[in-house]
């Protein structure tokens, strides 16, 4: 429907091609949708509630699969993936960061950061996660349990902790829906760096100007499906 | 109406599985419950003896130590009374060829039964009447022959007829061919007395106690029952405080169970007092379901109850035999009573359990409903007030168990039981935090990220956390309770079988080998024992069961001088060889710790003991350690009770080989005496063999406890399951999200496997310290109040430690169905609903 068009040549990272997604219950969240997610590049989606925007979200983290049409994160076809690799994939390509509940509120927020690493089995996961920490600067607060910090502060250990193994792509759902404009801000900061410095493709779900504001590509969604695209 | 079943029902119907483990919790505990009440019942409840079916129901029973004076009926037939006066005998026989049953003997022509058809009156002497279940046993019939054998004599009976509907067995002869045949001429074990219509019971007791001898007692059958229900006392209450326990776990579980789903649904409960409920509502609301689940819970733990109680009434009659007194099961019978009282309990345990954390409910503010993020299980713990209490209530345990019993029976030992329980509950959460915040490293390295978070979201959830560990803990407890003591008392009487079982050879009458029964043996026997070439000495004991101050106990006297120098008998104080030395020829006996116990006799003490138709005062020489029963002995030299009791028949035999001799010597005279005793119906047995079938019935008495046990293990895992679910349930959305961070199925599975290891974990340990506390209450406050027994401390380490491991792996066994649905959980679905 609309053309791919790559003008900075930046390698797709995500590809989503006449994606469908039918729920169960009948419901069509997506009903045909095709894009690409290139790396440094932040896409942010936009529209009404009950759009789909979620749901394609989703299926760019592999966390669910199209009905028809297909989903390629880092070149590969998630829908033939099984279970282990798509965990593979997840801990290697992909960080998530969301609206709510962020944190595992029994873990520090270094241990939330180094939460990816640990599972992965990574080695020398703390040292990581601190340094991570301290780029989102909070290294002051390693040791704080989520109660103890303030929304903005939880949300920037959140990102921290998506981008703790380096992933190619970092969903987004939502990620200042809670948050005042400027812990908002710092938030939003993090995730054009995340983008810039890490080299990243940001797919994220917004209701917010400001974090629009802030994307290279607007896609605005209407019932499941792409109404326009703005660069 | 709506609103209860909008709110209940419906998550009710959707936490199914949870709502049913908590049912089975419920429905097990009451099972226990009404199993032992019930099995207990019917195997206490059949001392009435068979006669009856007989003679009809009987009035008074006249009966003596040592045996009644036939004499007498003549003299109490004299007495201007309304009543019939019948003689009785109920003795032990053997049946050629048929093992051994109970003869009753009776006077056939006064109880009319040669009119009836019952016995032919011209061969009255030859004549029996069989029970059904005899009969059945030996499938004889009408018309078929029956050879008895008393202790010199055989005799064959024709079957006149067979008494229908008996459940016990036995076979009735005449009177005096009973005597004939057990050797009791002029004898009988009791004068049963039938009172007339209008006759007055009081008047005519006192009439009967004026004829016989004062030592007669003169009592209603009732009250012969009665003392021996009374006996069981002890050994009922055990049982039934053991199986409350399984109860008190499911009441730990009943808490969870509304407090889990209090947290729940705690919007919810803030949109209905938003919309005008008030708090009381709430309340009644979260009531109501733990008394449907625990109706319901009691209702099935009625029906199981019923069954479990069929299964283990074997088992508790077999130690009723073994250890207290002779009787034959009844029916299991499941009273309208008892229904009534399984289901209050039921629904009371569930309705005080749910108590709490249902007016925790009824306090949720209105505002509760807005709150967006449904805040996790407010430990709203008090550690410090909580261990100050649990010091407390360790300190008033210990200071019950300093004090006596209660009416015989050690009710401060039990509140001081209860007591460690509540200050084990009020430790857990302390313990727990601190014992996850030790192995914090230690999970973080051996189990990574699942260890981590396992250990984490317990302390996290600590007052669901703390209650879990100390259900599965009280469970835990007992069972290493139990296990100690059993073992304790075991080991020690093991040593005291050892010192006590010292000659080579035993003998005892054929008969059966029930507690309270002494069958006699025929007076040759202990000569041709001494003519025997190769037997050193031999022991001649006689012994009978004998009423002191309203209980029995056995009466024994053996050749106290070759106890002395064969046996090695251990006294509480004294030497053992002066005191043995000093009974010969004295009015002097020795009494057993329990029956010390029992009716606080010391040392130097005179004791009246009603021996035939005399009063014989005994100075009390000393008391010695014994487990045989818990009824107790008195023992005298064997020349005292023949002063007394000229005619009191031989019943047991020690035959000590000279000294020096080996096992092949021992087996030699002992095939030497089968065939020189041939004639005589004898058991003859080895050491080793009495000494196995001594412990043959220890094991089998503590059978039922190691069931009541295991059953309260049961609850104990499947609330470790339902509790394991219930924080699967509550942290969905945490599941979810580390599936987010890339956690493979098996890691989430790993980790509510660890967390049910670690919950496996706490509870063992907490339940091991508890459980000997508890074993130490048990062994020196309960038994030694209950049964008068002195037992050394001796855990049984190796066996605790397996059935440790063994209950721990069952807790990680719960954890593999609330693994597998953690694992199962969708991440995209449970990350964004809510
Ligand atoms: N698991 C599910 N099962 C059934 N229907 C679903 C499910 N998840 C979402 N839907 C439906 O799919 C449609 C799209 O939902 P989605 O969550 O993607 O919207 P959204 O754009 O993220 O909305 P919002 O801005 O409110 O977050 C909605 O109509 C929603 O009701
Ligand atoms: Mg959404």
């Amino acid at each position: 429907m609309f053309p791919q068009q790559n003008p900075q040549e930046k390698p797709i990272r995500v590809a989503v091609r006449r994606a469908v997604k039918t729920y169960e219950g009948g419901v069509e969240a997506l009903r045909g949708v095709t894009l690409d997610f290139a790396a440094g590049t932040v896409t942010a989606l936009v529209g009404r509630s009950g759009c789909g925007k979620t749901t394609l979200l989703n299926l760019c983290g592999a966390m669910d699969f199209p009905t028809s049409g297909e989903v390629l994160v880092a070149g590969r076809r998630t829908s033939e993936l099984g279970d282990r690799e798509l965990t593979a994939l997840r801990r290697e390509e992909i960080g998530f960061v969301f609206q709510f509940f962020q944190l595992l509120p029994s873990l520090t927020a270094l241990e939330n950061v180094e939460l990816p690493l640990l599972l992965s089995g990574a080695r020398k996961s703390e040292a990581i996660a601190r340094e991570r920490l301290r780029w989102v600067e909070l290294e002051g607060k390693a040791e704080a349990l989520p109660f103890q910090l303030s929304g903005g502060q939880m949300q920037r250990v959140a990102i921290a902790r998506a981008l703790v193994h380096d992933p190619k792509i970092l969903v987004a759902d939502e990620p200042t829906g809670n948050l005042d404009t400027a812990s908002g801000d710092a938030v939003l900061k993090l995730i054009r760096r995340a983008a810039d410095e890490f080299g990243a493709a940001v797919v994220m779900a917004t209701h917010s100007a400001e974090a629009a504001a802030i994307a290279d590509i607007r896609v605005r969604m209407r019932d499941g499906q792409i109404e326009s695209v703005e660069r | 109406m709506k609103l209860f079943r909008q709110l209940i029902l419906r998550p009710f119907r959707g936490d199914l599985t949870r709502s049913l483990l908590t049912l089975i919790s419920i429905a097990l505990g009451v099972a226990v419950v009404i199993a032992i009440e019930l099995a207990g019942d019917a195997a206490t409840g059949s001392f009435e003896s068979s006669l009856t079916t007989l003679l009809g129901k009987v009035d008074y029973e006249v009966t003596a130590n040592g045996g009644v004076d036939e004499t007498y009926i003549a003299a109490l037939a004299a007495l201007p009374l309304n009543a019939r006066f019948a003689p009785a005998i109920e003795q032990p026989v053997v049946i050629v060829g048929g093992g051994s049953t109970t003869v009753y003997g009776i006077d056939v022509i006064a109880a009319g039964m040669n009119e009836t058809g019952e016995f032919s009156t011209d061969k009255l002497e030859t004549s029996a009447v069989l029970s059904s279940d005899l009969a059945a046993r030996l499938e004889a019939k009408k018309g078929d022959s029956i050879t008895l054998r008393g202790p010199h004599r055989t005799q064959t009976f024709a079957v006149q007829s067979i008494a229908e509907g008996q459940d016990t067995g036995w076979v009735g002869i005449d009177i005096a061919a009973a005597q004939d045949l057990l050797d009791m001429h002029g004898k009988l074990d009791r004068i049963e007395v039938f009172l007339g219509t209008g006759e007055d019971p009081g008047r005519a007791g006192e009439a009967i106690k004026k004829i016989v001898p004062r030592t007669y007692d003169v009592e209603t059958p009732g009250a012969r029952s009665e003392q021996n229900r009374r006996m069981l006392r002890a050994f009922r209450w055990n049982l039934r405080i053991l199986s409350y326990i399984s109860l008190l776990v499911g009441a730990f579980l009943i808490y969870n169970t509304i407090a889990v789903s209090v947290v729940r649904r705690r919007t919810e409960i803030g949109i209905l007092r938003a919309i005008g409920t008030s708090s009381r509502g709430v309340l009644l609301m979260f009531l109501g379901e733990a008394s449907m689940l625990g109706v319901l819970g009691s209702v099935l733990g009625i029906g199981l109850g019923r069954l479990l109680a069929a299964a283990i009434l074997g088992m508790i009659s077999d130690t009723v035999n073994a250890l207290f007194t002779t009787s034959a099961p009844g029916a299991v019978e499941l009273s309208a009573g008892t229904v009534v009282i399984a289901i209050c309990t039921g629904t009371g345990v569930a309705f005080f359990s749910a108590l709490i954390p249902a007016r925790e409910a009824a306090r949720v503010a209105p505002a509760e409903a807005m709150r967006r993020e449904s805040r996790e299980h407010e430990t709203r713990l008090r550690v410090g007030r909580d261990l100050t209490l649990a010091v407390a209530a360790a300190l008033a345990a210990v200071v019950l168990c300093q004090f006596g019993p209660i009416g015989g029976r050690p009710v401060l030992g039990y509140v001081a039981t209860l007591c460690a329980v509540v200050a084990t509950a009020l430790v857990s959460p302390a313990f727990v935090t601190g014992v996850i915040g030790a192995l914090r490293g230690t999970l973080k390295k051996v189990a990574g990220a699942a260890g981590l978070i396992a250990g984490r979201s317990l302390v996290t959830s600590l007052a669901r956390t703390s209650i879990v560990v100390t259900a599965l803990a009280t469970a835990i407890s007992m069972m290493v309770a139990v296990g100690i003591m059993v073992g304790s008392f075991r080991e020690t009487v093991q040593v005291w079988l050892e010192s006590q079982l010292r000659a080579d050879i035993y003998l005892r009458a054929a008969g059966p080998a029930s507690a309270g029964i002494y069958p006699p043996m025929d007076a040759a026997v202990p000569g041709i024992i001494r003519a025997t070439p190769g037997v050193g000495d031999v022991d001649v004991f006689h012994a009978f069961q004998f009423h002191y101050k309203g209980t029995q106990a056995t009466f024994g006297a053996g050749i106290m001088d070759i106890v002395r120098r064969r046996r090695s008998m251990r006294f509480l104080s004294g030497d053992s060889n002066e005191i043995l030395a000093s009974l010969p020829g004295q009015d002097r006996a020795i009494v057993s710790e329990p029956f010390a116990n029992k009716h606080h006799v010391r040392a130097g003490q005179i004791l009246r003991i009603p021996l035939g138709a005399r009063e014989v005062a005994l100075t009390v020489a000393g008391i010695y350690y014994d487990y045989a029963n818990d009824k107790g002995f008195v023992l005298t030299d064997r020349g005292t009770l023949l002063r007394y009791l000229p005619d009191q028949p031989v019943t047991n035999i020690a035959v000590y080989l000279r000294p020096g001799a080996g096992a092949r010597e021992a087996e030699q005279v002992r095939r030497d005496l089968e065939t020189r005793l041939a004639e005589f119906p004898l058991n003859i047995a080895p050491n080793e063999v009495l000494r196995r079938g001594a412990i043959q019935v220890f094991d089998r008495t503590f059978a039922v406890t190691y069931a009541l046990e295991g059953v309260a293990i049961i609850v104990a895992t499947l609330g470790a399951a339902n509790a394991l679910l219930a924080l699967v349930l509550d942290r969905r959305r945490e599941i979810g999200l580390i599936r987010y961070l890339g956690a493979a199925k098996g890691q989430v599975r790993n980790m509510i496997l660890t967390e049910a290891a670690l919950l496996g974990l706490l509870a063992g340990l907490l339940g091991l310290a508890l459980g000997t506390a508890l074993s130490l209450v048990l062994i020196y406050v309960v038994n030694k109040q209950s049964f008068g027994w002195t037992i050394q401390f001796h855990p049984p380490a190796l066996l605790l430690g397996g059935a440790l491991l063994l209950v721990w792996a069952f807790t990680v066994l719960a954890g593999v169905y609330p693994a597998r649905f953690a694992a199962k959980l969708e991440p995209a679905e449970v990350v964004h609903t809510e």
